[in-house]
């Protein structure tokens, strides 16, 4: 059986009119016996950056300590926040530095960046497990049920969609996803981020 | 009577089951093959035959190619996620089984009969190749009408899964995968009979089968009860169900729910497992009246949960 | 024995003087204020950088000797001091900025990369077997969080920002004359005008597009930095700073 569908779980993200949204299930397996149903796996980078980071259990801790030991050396260092682009090539710099002996993870990044005018510009951003990134104007899928909701995403996802209707998009992409999907599940998480606030659910799934 | 009964089964070669011609005609059948010839000898062309692959020894060639628990990475993949359950009690037998089948990870049904129904006193499980085990308990459903309409009399449940059995094992190594209860009514009463594709055959109060058997096995054990009342052995089932596809992946959906008493088999209902997570059964025998939910059950009474519900959709912005 | 001023402690590195000083420090200082003048001013809209460039003699190929360098398209870096020990700053400087872009995707800020060279420069400072560099560095550079900077970094590793910053021969009386001559809103131009008046107050020999240099940041519009940082096939961001040709040095100098 595959490394990556191990412990299951999926993130999508996707983009929407001056908003980005990331979700993701709450299921924790081994194999196919479903042991937690509040695994987090979508954490804060910035007050404007999500990241996702679907895969191997123990490498989704590891990679969260990572991230932030590194965000916060950037913060300190810089004198300011990351801007999303920049987060997105330190996620692939991390992961490629692995490349014999990478973490079986696949990130998948959200975030509104700022432009020179002073607005926000969404960007949302993938990596495979070596940090081959994949930065899509309308929505990014990884995980075990990453298929399905590739499928799902391509039948509902509409562009300049504002933050409810995005959070309606991507939510019933991801429960009807992960209903298809063995080892996702058991609940689900989903952060709409927008210019001045971030709204944050907890949706009720499927349980089975 | 039994003009009737040749002519189904001469029927039965020469359409439904014709397979390949050259083993069709005047084949050959052990006693082995049958458990004993008594009252089944003119039956042999009723016997399906099946294509086999053109090789000197097609049982080793399948081996090879074929599910099998020797060899875990051949070929031919067969749907294995699946929860069964079958319990004599008391007041008869409940076959509660899940309703999910899988490819790999993916969902491929959550509305799969796995319960089949061969005639009205009896009732078979599906665990394994659905198609393997579909077209046998059919075909296992055919010989136990003849074996009526031959003896005047409805075959024993052990009668049945032994024909069964003894039918699967001729096609040892060949690649056949069920895992069944066959359970009934008969002049002993309530019985459930255990059959696999290996030619196990056992008889037994209680089984579950299939990958989610264990935690069908956890609720059924601390629940179960030779004096079970109707209720309590419906809700035992629909819990035990539940319990499984809550925890196995590869099980879930929904519960079809069965009771069998004296006078045949009745369907009990279709039970969403989500909403068994949740609600619970609803107004039904047995119900809680509340949901299976481990966060329901323990709200308010341990740690980590507080005593009000917590909101199904909770804005944390 | 040791020399007089230093006595005993004056050869070792890492030892402080009863007084409390790092007497090769204080030496590697003595060597900057020996070097040519270069100096540096911030404007309203970019920074100019400039230095004089003597020869030895009058044989020497000039045309090939580079006292204000690139590290990255939006940083720059002038010194007075020591050639050879600046051209290994300058190295570790530009492998500093690649590094910080295979991580990031992106040129260091001025500030970050200041910090990376005075890091060297303090650790030379601090090890054994190494002397102090004997350079003091002026840098230059625009970024998208601070927009244009000046830093000025010394031997020991210390660095400030500065408006405008005068290092080597001249030293003194060259941040006299800024002082005198700088306001906030100096735009560019007048800004390269300065710094040539400046370098002239003491220049030995003549001034010419030949003995001088000079490196300007430039600060993007608003619709090049909209139009995005990766400039073209390249996929270069467009340099924010640069040198100017002899031409160019001609022409101001000619004003």
């Amino acid at each position: 059986m595959s490394i990556m569908e191990y412990n299951g779980g999926s993130v999508i993200a996707m983009v929407g009119k001056d908003c980005v949204a990331i979700a993701s299930d709450l299921r924790l397996g081994n194999q196919a016996l479903s042991i937690s149903s509040n695994f987090q796996k979508v954490f804060p980078v910035t007050d404007r950056i999500y990241v996702g980071l679907p895969g191997l259990g123990t490498d989704v801790t590891t990679l969260r300590e990572r991230f932030r030991y590194r965000i916060n050396m950037y913060t300190i260092k810089e004198e300011r926040e990351i801007e999303p682009e920049t987060f997105a090539h330190l996620v692939s710099s991390t992961l490629y530095e692995h490349r014999f002996g990478p973490y079986f993870i696949e990130p998948v990044i959200a975030g509104l960046s700022k432009t020179p005018s002073g607005g926000v510009k969404p960007l949302i951003a993938a990596a495979d497990l070596i940090g081959c990134l994949n930065f899509a104007k309308d929505f990014v899928v990884a995980g075990t049920a990453s298929t399905k909701l590739l499928g799902v995403a391509e039948g509902l996802w509409e562009p300049d969609l504002e933050p409810e209707d995005l959070f309606e998009t991507i939510s019933q992409t991801l429960l009807n996803s992960v209903d298809r999907d063995a080892f996702s599940g058991w609940g689900a998480v989903v952060h709409v981020i927008t210019k001045d606030s971030i709204i944050s659910r907890t949706l009720k799934g499927r349980m089975d | 009577m039994n003009t009737f009964v040749e002519r189904f089964t001469t029927n039965a070669s020469n359409g439904l089951f014709c397979g390949n011609g050259a083993v069709e005609e005047d084949e050959e059948f052990s006693d082995a093959m049958w458990g004993s010839e008594a009252g089944f000898g003119s039956l042999a062309r009723g016997v399906p035959s099946f294509t086999v692959p053109s090789v000197s020894d097609p049982a080793a060639f399948l081996r090879l190619h074929t599910d099998d628990h020797a060899d875990p990475n051949c070929k031919i993949k067969i749907q294995h996620g699946t929860t069964t359950l079958a319990f004599r009690f008391q007041g008869g037998v409940i076959v509660a089984v899940d309703s999910r089948a899988t490819a790999g990870s993916y969902v491929a049904s959550g509305t799969v009969k796995k319960v089949i129904e061969i005639n009205p006193y009896l009732l078979g499980t599906m665990a394994g190749g659905a198609a393997d085990c579909q077209y046998w308990e059919t075909y296992l459903g055919m010989h136990c009408r003849l074996h009526e309409l031959r003896n005047r009399e409805r075959i024993s449940v052990s009668a049945a899964s032994k024909y069964l059995s003894n039918l699967v094992y001729g096609y040892k190594g060949m690649g056949l995968s069920m895992g069944t209860m066959i359970c009934g009514w008969d002049k002993t009463g309530p019985a459930v009979f255990y059959v696999d594709s290996d030619g196990t055959r056992l008889k037994g109060d209680l089984f579950s089968v299939g990958s989610g058997s264990t935690f069908a096995y956890g609720v059924l054990d601390q629940g179960y009860r030779w004096d079970l009342s109707d209720e309590e052995a419906q809700e035992l089932g629909r819990r035990s169900i539940y319990a499984a596809g809550h925890r196995d992946a590869f099980s879930g959906n929904t519960c079809n729910l069965y009771h069998v008493k004296e006078n045949g088999w009745n369907f009990i209902g279709n039970y969403d497992i989500s909403k068994l997570h949740y609600d619970g059964p609803g107004d039904v025998a047995g119900s809680p009246g509340h949901g299976y939910g481990y966060d329901l059950r323990v709200e308010g009474r341990s740690s980590v949960n507080a005593p009000e519900a917590a909101p199904a959709v909770a804005a944390q912005a | 024995m040791a020399s007089a001023d230093g006595g005993a402690y004056s050869y070792s590195l890492t030892v402080f003087s009863p007084s409390g000083k790092l007497v090769q420090i204080e030496h590697a200082l003595a060597a900057v204020s020996q070097g040519t003048t270069s100096l540096g001013i911030k404007a309203s809209n970019g920074i100019v950088i400039a230095t004089e460039k003597k020869s030895s003699s009058i044989l020497v190929d000039d045309s090939v000797i580079d006292k204000v360098a690139i590290v990255c398209p939006n940083i720059g870096l002038v010194y007075s001091g020591m050639g050879p020990d600046f051209r290994v700053l300058l190295t570790k400087a530009r492998k500093s900025a690649q590094a910080y872009w295979k991580l990031y995707g992106e040129y260091p800020p001025t500030k970050v990369l200041t910090q990376e060279i005075a890091t060297v420069m303090q650790q030379a400072t601090q090890s054994g077997g190494v002397r102090p560099f004997g350079v003091s560095l002026l840098v230059a550079g625009w970024d998208n969080n601070r927009g244009p900077s000046l830093y000025q970094v010394d031997p020991s590793g210390s660095f400030w920002a500065w408006k405008a910053s005068a290092i080597g021969k001249n030293m003194t009386n060259a941040k006299t004359f800024l002082e005198k001559r700088y306001n906030d809103d100096i735009s560019l131009e007048d800004a390269i005008h300065t710094a040539l008046l400046t370098l002239k107050e003491g220049f030995e020999g003549e001034m010419t597009e030949k003995t001088i240099e000079i490196g300007v940041v430039t600060v993007p519009t608003l619709a090049e930095l909209e139009e995005g940082k990766i400039g073209g096939e390249t996929g270069r961001p467009k340099p924010t700073f640069r040198k100017l040709s002899e031409e160019e040095v001609r022409d101001y100098l000619a004003l």
